[in-house]
C-alpha cells in the first residue's frame, strides 16, 4: 500500500516560497510590458534561456516518468515498482512547469489554441506542441488511481480501467492521423493497437490488474517522439547551429540523452525525498538504476563520438572558442565524471556517489540542451546573447513553484509505498 | 511565380523604394540615432516599422573607395524556413511568390525568426501584445495587378519585377554582357533552394553585408525525413512495447506489486 507521508516545512520552504512569488511578479511585469523588458532576446537571437532551460531540459529531467512505467509495467521489473507513483508525479507537475515556461516565453500565449485547429504537420513545433498536450493529459490519466485510492473510489477506478485503453487508442490514431495524414498509416496503426487490447480482453496476453497497458503505451510512445522532435527543432537550422552541435541525428541524440537524463532524475528525486520526509533511501532499487544508467550513458557517449566523427568535426572542438569549452564541460562533466563515479564500487555501494553521479549527469544535460540553443547558435552580426537575471529568476521561480507541489501532493496523497514493505525486501 | 531582380550597380542610395515601402505599408517613420558603422545608412537595421532597408557599404573598389548600395528585406524564398518551421501557418508561401503572415492566430514562438536563413522576420519585443513583421512582397497590391511598391518607386532601374524565370534570365544577360562589371554570381539563385527576390552586384556578397554561408539546399530538407519517420516510430514502438510485454510477462504473474 501506498501512503501519506511527513516531512516538515521549514526554512528551504520558506525560500522556495519567496523565490516562486518573486518569479510570480516578475512574470506579471513582463505580460505587462512585453518580453524585452525582463530578457536580453534581439532580432539575432530569437530564443535563449527560456527555451534551453524550461522546455528543452525540462521536458528531458521530466524523462523518468515514461522510463520508469516502461521498465516496470511493460518490461516487468518488479523491483522499482515503488519509484513509479513519484516519477509519475514528477513528470505531470514537471510538464506542467513546462508549459508555464512556454507561456512566458511565447509573444501572444492567449493564442495557443491557434496550433489546435491550424494543422501544420510539417513543423517539428506543430508536432512537441501536440504530443506534449496529449502526453501531459496521459499522464493526468496514469495519476487518477491515487486520487481514487485516496478517496476510496473503487468504482471509479474500475471505470478507469475500462475505458482509459479506448482513450489511448484514439489518441493515438488521431496523433497518428494528424501527423502523417495518410490512411495507409492511421489503418495500420490503429490495426496493432486494437489487436492488442483485443488480446487483453479476450485473455490471449494476461491484464495487467493495476493499470491499462495501453495506457501506458501511449505514455512511452509520446515521450519518445516529442523527446526527439524537440531535437528535430534545431534541424531547422543547419545555417545557425555550430557543426558541433548540428547533425542530422539530432532527434537520436536527444532521446537517448532523454532517457538518460530521465534516470539520473529518478535517483536524485529519490535521494532528496528519502531526505526531505526522512524516510529510508531504496538504496538498492537506486542502485539497480545506476546500472542502467551507465549503460545509457555509455551507448549515448558512443553514439555522439561515432556522430562528429563521421561528420569529421574535430578541429572545432579543440579550439578556443566559448562553444567548445562549452562541448568540453557537457561531456566530461555531463558524461565521462559520472561514468567514473557509477562505475567505481565504492562510490555506488554507499548511495553517494550515485548521487552525485546523478547531479552531474543533469547538469551535463542542462548544458547540453542550453548549448543546442543558445551557444550553439550564431546570430550573425547582433548582440551575442547572455541571459537576464529576470529570465533566470523567472525560471528558478517555476521550477520552486513545482517543488512546493509536489512535497505538498506528497503529503496529502498515497504516493510513497509504505516503508515497511521497503525494509522486508532490502 | 514572381520576383524581384535588385542591380545593386544601379542603385544610387536615394531611398525612395525605403519610402514608397513604408507609405505603402502605413509604417511610420523611425526614431534614429548616430550608430558606428556605416555612415549615412538610416535606419540601422530592419525592424517593426522598416521592411525595406537600403544598406550603405564602404568597399574599396579598383583601390578606391566606393559606396555600394544592398538591400535588406525577406527574399521570399521559393520554400520558406519560417513558413516549415510556423506551427500554426501564420506564415504563408502564395502561389504567386509572396510569404505573408497572418497576424491573428500568431501565437509568437519566434520559431520563424530562428529558421530564417537570412534574419529577416522581427519580432516585437517591448509589446505585450507583439506581432512578427516583414516585407510580404506588396501581395496586397499584386492582387490588383500592381507592381511591389519599391520597384514601382526606384528612379534608376535598379529594381525590376516580373515573372522569375525572367527576371533570372535578366540577370545572367546583364552578368554576360558586362562580365567585367558584374561579380558573376546570382545572389538568391540557389541559396536555401532558390529565391523570389535576386541580387548582381558588383562586388562579391559579403563585402556589402549579405549572408553568404546559406546552404543551397531549403532549410526544410532536413525535417522533412525527420517528420517523416513519425508514422514508422510510432508503429516500431508500438510492436516494440507489445512484444515486449507478452515476453515479460511470466515475471509478472510471480510478484505483482499491490497497485498501479
Ligand atoms: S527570407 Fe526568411 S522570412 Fe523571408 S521567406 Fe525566406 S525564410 Fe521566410
Ligand atoms: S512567431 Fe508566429 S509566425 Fe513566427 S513561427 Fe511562431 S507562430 Fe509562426
Amino acid at each position: 500500500m501506498s501512503t501519506e507521508v511527513k516531512g516538515r516545512f521549514g526554512f528551504g520552504s520558506f525560500i522556495l516560497f519567496v523565490l516562486t512569488v518573486l518569479g510570480i511578479v516578475l512574470a506579471l511585469y513582463r505580460f505587462a510590458t512585453g518580453i524585452g523588458s525582463v530578457a536580453n532576446l534581439n532580432q539575432g537571437y530569437p530564443w535563449g534561456f527560456w527555451i534551453g532551460f524550461d522546455i528543452l531540459a525540462g521536458i528531458a529531467l521530466a524523462g523518468g516518468g515514461f522510463v520508469i512505467a516502461a521498465v516496470v509495467h511493460i518490461f516487468g521489473s518488479e523491483k522499482y515498482h515503488a519509484l513509479v507513483r513519484p516519477a509519475i508525479l514528477t513528470a505531470f507537475l514537471g510538464y506542467l512547469m513546462f508549459i508555464t515556461g512556454l507561456l512566458v516565453d511565447i509573444g501572444r500565449p492567449w493564442m495557443i489554441w491557434s496550433m489546435m485547429i491550424n494543422w501544420q504537420h510539417e513543423s517539428p513545433m506543430f508536432e512537441v506542441g501536440w504530443c506534449v498536450m496529449l502526453y501531459t493529459t496521459v499522464l493526468l490519466f496514469e495519476f487518477l488511481p491515487v486520487v481514487f485510492e485516496k478517496y476510496k473510489m473503487a468504482g471509479a477506478l474500475k471505470i478507469w480501467m475500462n475505458i482509459m485503453p479506448l482513450v489511448a487508442i484514439v489518441m493515438l490514431v488521431f496523433f497518428a492521423w494528424l501527423l502523417s495524414r495518410s490512411t495507409q498509416w492511421t489503418v495500420v496503426i490503429a490495426a496493432v493497437l486494437v489487436i492488442f487490447e483485443l488480446a487483453i480482453r479476450g485473455g490471449v496476453l494476461k491484464r495487467d490488474p493495476r493499470v491499462p497497458t495501453l495506457l501506458i503505451m501511449a505514455g512511452i510512445i509520446f515521450s519518445t517522439l516529442h523527446q526527439s522532435s524537440l531535437g528535430s527543432l534545431f534541424l531547422m537550422v543547419p545555417h545557425k547551429l555550430s557543426m558541433i552541435w548540428f547533425s542530422p541525428i539530432l532527434p537520436v541524440l536527444f532521446f537517448i540523452s532523454a532517457v538518460m537524463a530521465g534516470m539520473a532524475m529518478l535517483i536524485v528525486e529519490s535521494t532528496l525525498s528519502s531526505k526531505f520526509f526522512r524516510r529510508g533511501l531504496e538504496l538498492n532499487i537506486l542502485q539497480g538504476i545506476g546500472k542502467g544508467l551507465s549503460w545509457v550513458i555509455l551507448i549515448y557517449l558512443a553514439v555522439r563520438v561515432v556522430d562528429l566523427a563521421y561528420r569529421r568535426v574535430g578541429s572545432e572542438l579543440l579550439a578556443t572558442s566559448p562553444q567548445a569549452v562549452a562541448f568540453w564541460i557537457e561531456i566530461v562533466i555531463g558524461l565521462l565524471i559520472p561514468l567514473a563515479l557509477l562505475l567505481t564500487p565504492q562510490g555506488v555501494a554507499s548511495g553517494r556517489g550515485l548521487f552525485w553521479a546523478a547531479i552531474f549527469v543533469v547538469i551535463g544535460l542542462v548544458v547540453n540542451r542550453i548549448n543546442v540553443a543558445v551557444t550553439g547558435i550564431s546570430g550573425g552580426s547582433y548582440p551575442t546573447y547572455y541571459p537576464h537575471w529576470m529570465e533566470v529568476a523567472i525560471s528558478v521561480g517555476i521550477v520552486s513553484l513545482g517543488i512546493l507541489a509536489f512535497l505538498l501532493i506528497c503529503r496529502n496523497f498515497p504516493i510513497f509505498e509504505k516503508e515497511h514493505s521497503h525494509a522486508a525486501s532490502a | 511565380m514572381k520576383a524581384l531582380l535588385i542591380d545593386t550597380i544601379r542603385c544610387t542610395g536615394c531611398r525612395s523604394c525605403q519610402v514608397a515601402c513604408k507609405e505603402w505599408n502605413e509604417l511610420p517613420a523611425e526614431e534614429t540615432s548616430f550608430f558606428g558603422g556605416p555612415g549615412y545608412q538610416n535606419p540601422k537595421d530592419l525592424s517593426k516599422n522598416t521592411w525595406n532597408l537600403i544598406t550603405f557599404n564602404e568597399v574599396k573598389l579598383n583601390g578606391r573607395l566606393k559606396w555600394i548600395f544592398g538591400k535588406k528585406q525577406c527574399m521570399h524564398c521559393l520554400e520558406p524556413g519560417c513558413v516549415s518551421a510556423c506551427p500554426v501557418g501564420a506564415l504563408e508561401k502564395t502561389a504567386d511568390g509572396p510569404v505573408i503572415y497572418h497576424k491573428n492566430i500568431c501565437i509568437g514562438c519566434r520559431y520563424c525568426m530562428l529558421a530564417c536563413p537570412f534574419q529577416i522576420p522581427r519580432f516585437d519585443f517591448d509589446s505585450p501584445n507583439p506581432y512578427i513583421t516583414k516585407c510580404r512582397l506588396c501581395h496586397d497590391r499584386q492582387e490588383m495587378g500592381e507592381i511591389p511598391a519599391c520597384a514601382k518607386a526606384c528612379p534608376t532601374g535598379a529594381i525590376t519585377f516580373g515573372e522569375r524565370e525572367d527576371m533570372v534570365r535578366e540577370a545572367q544577360r546583364r552578368i554576360a554582357e558586362n562580365p567585367d562589371k558584374y561579380h558573376h554570381k546570382v545572389y538568391g539563385l540557389e541559396e536555401a533552394g532558390g529565391t523570389c527576390v535576386l541580387h548582381i552586384s558588383s562586388v562579391p556578397f559579403e563585402e556589402i553585408g549579405y549572408i553568404t554561408d546559406i546552404p543551397n539546399e531549403p532549410v526544410c530538407a532536413n525535417v522533412k525525413p525527420a517528420m517523416k519517420a513519425i508514422p514508422a516510430v510510432m508503429l516500431g514502438a508500438a510492436l516494440i512495447l507489445g512484444a515486449s510485454y507478452k515476453f515479460r510477462n511470466r515475471t509478472r504473474d510471480e510478484e505483482p506489486a499491490a497497485h498501479g
